[in-house]
């Protein structure tokens, strides 16, 4: 073996790493090769085949996400045959796929339709129909399991062994009955499965998708804003993005689901938990407090206006300090809330009252 | 965390210690599970068995509060057995001799009686951990929570410094943060001894220099912890100005917290739903919650990240910073910030820790192919620290502390025969305004439960799913039992979540002499049974992600899932009473 460890990838030359694929050394370079089975986080398995690449001296087509490079090969990402066999492969997966975008792409996008129309696969080789089962009775609120859309590419059944760890869903069946089920076909709520939804999100055809979005018939994911934000639930500070309805709520904003970021680009590798994922309907909820209160003579609380509530507040709390004095206040500030506002409640009860009792809720 | 979370899938020896990760931390855990199939060994250190358990090398089954024990006893078998790191003690520690002293009584034979754990899997992990090179400690509020809390900690450091396990990748002392923001709000200021960035109200320069920022002037006295305020509400504290708090649900030993509030003067919350604080309040102001508003939280890894809005607030409700100034202002501040980015500029001009960081930088700059920028970060120039004390342990040297075990506050006894703990479950979060509110999380976790191990359930003539009372010399609620050998024998486990079964009537305010963190984790407390299953409603009954009934010669945990109901109904037949106890 060489010492230099280098291979032509598209006649231009790349160093590597031992253990690296050809797929890992064209994602560093922004080289496309098309995968619908391949996670970063997962092994890799080389199942759906539309990353064959050609390796000079090698009779076959090889699996860019499972072929370790060794020095000195020579590869080819495109070309007149790999164009053909990925045409061939993608025109065979539509043959039991729907065609109609808005059928194909009711929630998430659809990465097979993208990639068809990318190497212009013919549609027209006849439709036949999924044999594969779904699970219509799973009370489960959040998964949708539609059999339609699957490839079984089973990034969902291996997410769930290897990442999540809890194998709650498995590939069941044979032949062209295989299909994506639970043991004895339970509801994943009566299974092992904590609710990540990470088979919704490594899902590259929306087979796996978030259900009460899908069951309320929203708006399909390309029509939705994405806002980058942070987890507001425990301390790992996940990044997610918040997928927005602008028009709803009359121009408010909705929070229709949530997706997790790219692999690779934030703390939480693209992973998620089942609060941080599905844990949003708190924020559209009919008890949200929506004006000021004030406690009345009566005992009772009474709306009032934002002027009212803080003359209210502000004269409340400085009798107290003039009463009692300073030390007779104290601040309880939340780590919950943002740094910026744990700063102006900590200046508030410092230069405003003069006290240090100040302590976040977390401290006890 | 001295280290980053991306560093643990490259750890080779965990040591999991008072942390239910996989449900309290889910993304962590799945960074640790990534880590033991890639080869790694675990050790997880907890009285009750969780689900990191399942993948663990070894469970060390502690007793409740017997920390101290435990670690200190890994110390002597790493003393004694000369597997400490002598050159970066030489080089980077003070006090080290007392230490060394202090170990040698605590062996591992007599850990053993203390903590339920045989001498030889403390010798056994303490060899792993001194002699693996990548070994990181990883703990959470199970360490904390008790009236020895800085002990532990203290005894944790003490095995970090000996064996030279820190200012490297995946090598480090790692707490796991339990709030969004519980970092930041510490950075930021918001405790009754630092002024931002960990900076002493009672040190004369930070004094000055705040005084002067600020223009006004500030009490060099600390103030009172939470733990103190919640003691004396009502006598010493006569106002409470509450932003984003549940205390009746998150404070200990409710019942006198209560009563307290009772006789205060003033109070006023900002929250974004009516909880039981808000019943005591005489000013509410409507808050917006994360998704409707800017600024920042920092996570456990110390990096500041951005909070976006991403959708208009209900109402009038406003975000918790415009509310602040507002009332800032009525008091006659004076303040005039137009946005967070302001806020935190003048927030990161006194504090050097956060001095590089703005919300410019967080928009624009990706660091080591992650978003948010980690503090220490001095200037702009600086691209944040992944992990901490990578050239020297930045107070100077680190100190080793000598640690004597103390029991915990309260102990079972003839009156109370269990040791109660709380905790927190996959499914809900702390008050579970939030999580409550959330229909999948309901029906997956809809009521209150408390978990008795078989042999405790039995003797109280308890069964799988009857409602029970637990009480403690503070207080009483109602839950249902659910029988499970994921507690240890004498030990009873609650979660937090629940108004209508408020796990904190029962537990001890007593607090750490140090930090004031109230002792969640160990108190006396007993069952009794006041309906059978059949006369409770029939709700859904799943304690989280671990699920470890046991019936006769079954264990649900090992068997098929589908086999739930029946192994339910088989706890209902009576146990053969010469079946011997394991």
């Amino acid at each position: 073996m060489s010492d230099k460890s280098t291979i032509k990838l598209n006649g231009r030359e790349y160093d590597f790493a031992p253990g690296e694929t050809v797929l890992d050394v064209a994602a560093r370079h922004d080289i496309y090769i098309p995968t619908l089975c391949h996670d970063p986080r997962l092994d890799a398995v080389g199942a759906c085949r539309t990353c064959l690449v050609e390796i000079d001296g090698w009779r076959r087509l090889a699996p860019a996400c499972a072929t370790q490079l060794e020095p000195g090969m020579e590869i080819a990402s495109e070309n007149e045959r790999i164009d053909r066999h990925r045409q061939t492969l993608l025109s065979l997966y539509m043959t039991d796929h729907p065609t109609d975008p808005a059928a194909a792409e009711p929630g998430a996008p659809n990465e097979l339709h993208a990639m068809a129309s990318h190497y212009e696969a013919p549609m027209d080789w006849g439709y036949m129909e999924s044999l594969r089962d779904a699970r219509p009775d799973d009370r489960n609120p959040y998964v949708l399991f539609e059999p339609d859309l699957c490839i079984l590419c089973a990034r969902c059944t291996r997410y769930c062994d290897e990442i999540e760890g809890v194998n709650a869903i498995t590939l069941a069946g044979r032949a062209s009955e295989t299909t994506i089920s639970t043991v004895d076909k339970l509801s994943l709520m009566d299974t092992s499965c904590e609710l990540c939804g990470g088979c919704i999100d490594v899902c590259p055809t929306g087979a796996m998708g978030k259900k009460m979005p899908l069951v309320r018939g929203d708006k399909p994911e390309r029509e939705l804003d994405k806002v980058r934000t942070t987890c507001n639930f425990c301390g790992v500070g996940c990044q997610l993005d918040l997928n927005v309805d602008r028009d709803a709520r009359d121009g408010q904003g909705r929070i229709v689901k949530v997706t997790s970021p790219p692999v690779g680009t934030t703390t939480n590798d693209g992973n998620l938990c089942v609060k941080g994922r599905f844990a949003y309907d708190f924020v559209h909820h009919e008890d949200r407090i929506t004006t000021p209160l004030i406690r009345g003579e009566d005992g009772e609380l009474h709306p009032a206006s934002w002027d009212e509530a803080l003359q209210a507040a502000a004269s409340g709390l400085l009798a107290v300090k003039d009463k009692h004095g300073k030390d007779s206040l104290g601040f309880v500030s939340s780590s919950r809330c943002t740094m910026e506002e744990n700063f102006l409640v900590q200046k508030m009860s410092r230069a405003v009252f003069g006290t240090n009792n100040v302590h976040q809720c977390a401290a006890t | 965390m001295t280290n980053s979370i991306g560093e643990i899938r490259d750890a080779e020896f965990l040591f999991v210690i008072g942390s239910n990760t996989s449900e309290a931390h889910p993304i962590i855990a799945m960074e640790m599970k990534r880590a033991v199939k890639a080869g790694a060994t675990m050790v997880v250190a907890d009285p009750r068995s969780i689900w990191m358990t399942s993948i663990s090398e070894k469970h060390l089954q502690l007793r409740p509060g017997t920390d101290v024990w435990l670690l200190n006893a890994m110390a002597n078998v790493i003393v004694t057995e000369g597997l400490v790191d002598q050159e970066f003690i030489d080089e980077n520690t003070e006090d080290w001799e007392k230490v060394r002293e202090s170990v040698l009584r605590y062996t591992p034979e007599e850990a053993e009686k203390v903590t339920g754990i045989s001498a030889d899997d403390i010798r056994w992990t303490a060899r792993k951990y001194a002699t693996t090179e990548k070994a990181g400690i990883y703990y959470t509020l199970g360490i904390t929570e008790h009236s020895h809390g800085t002990d532990n900690v203290y005894c944790l450091a003490n095995l970090v410094l000996m064996t030279g396990h820190l200012g490297k990748p995946s090598s480090g002392m790692n707490p796991l943060r339990g709030q969004n923001n519980v970092q930041g709000a510490n950075d930021a200021g918001a405790t009754p001894v630092f002024l931002p960035g960990y900076q002493r109200v009672d040190d004369p320069e930070v004094h000055a220099r705040y005084e002067k920022s600020w223009g006004v002037e500030l009490s060099p006295v600390p103030g009172l912890n939470l733990n103190e305020m919640m003691k004396t509400v009502g006598d010493d504290i006569k106002g409470l100005f509450i932003m984003g708090e549940d205390i009746i649900i998150s404070e200990p030993n409710v019942t006198k917290l209560e009563k307290g509030m009772n006789n205060l003067d003033f109070v006023v919350t900002q929250e974004p739903f009516h909880n039981e604080t808000t019943r005591y309040a005489d000013v509410i102001f409507p808050a917006a919650v994360f998704a409707e508003k800017e600024g920042t939280f920092t996570n456990s890894e110390r990096r500041v990240q951005r909070v976006r809005k991403g959708v208009e607030p209900p109402g009038e409700a406003r975000a918790d910073w415009e509310i602040v100034q507002a009332l800032a202002n009525a008091c006659g501040a004076g303040w005039n910030y137009t946005n967070t980015a302001d806020v935190y500029d003048e927030l990161a001009r006194d504090a050097d820790k956060f001095a590089g960081i703005s919300h410019e930088r967080l928009e624009t700059e990706m660091h080591e192919g992650k978003t948010g920028i980690q503090w220490p970060c001095p200037d702009p120039e600086h691209p944040g620290t992944e992990y901490l004390h990578e050239n020297g342990i930045l107070r100077g040297k680190g100190l080793f502390v000598p640690v004597e075990y103390r029991p915990s506050m309260e102990l079972e006894d003839e009156d109370y025969g269990l040791l109660l703990s709380t905790g927190r479950t996959l499914y809900h979060y702390n008050a579970a305004t939030q999580t409550r509110r959330e229909q999948g999380l309901h029906m997956k976790q809809s009521d209150a439960f408390v978990e008795i191990h078989p042999r405790d359930a039995r003797k109280r003539g308890v069964s799988h799913g009857d409602m029970v009372r637990v009480s403690t010399r503070r207080g009483d609620v109602e839950c249902r039992a659910i029988v499970s050998r994921q507690v240890r024998p004498g030990c009873i486990w609650m979660p937090l979540h629940f108004g209508e079964a408020r796990a904190n009537v029962l537990t001890n305010d007593a607090g750490d002499p140090i930090t004031g963190t109230a002792e969640y984790k160990v108190c006396a407390a007993e069952i009794v049974k006041v309906a059978d299953r059949s006369e409770t409603k029939s709700g859904e009954l799943f304690p989280g992600s671990y699920y470890q009934i046991e019936g006769p010669g079954y264990n649900v945990a090992e068997a098929p899932y589908g086999a739930l109901k029946v192994a339910e109904e088989a706890l209902r037949q009576p146990l053969s009473p010469d079946k011997p106890e394991t």
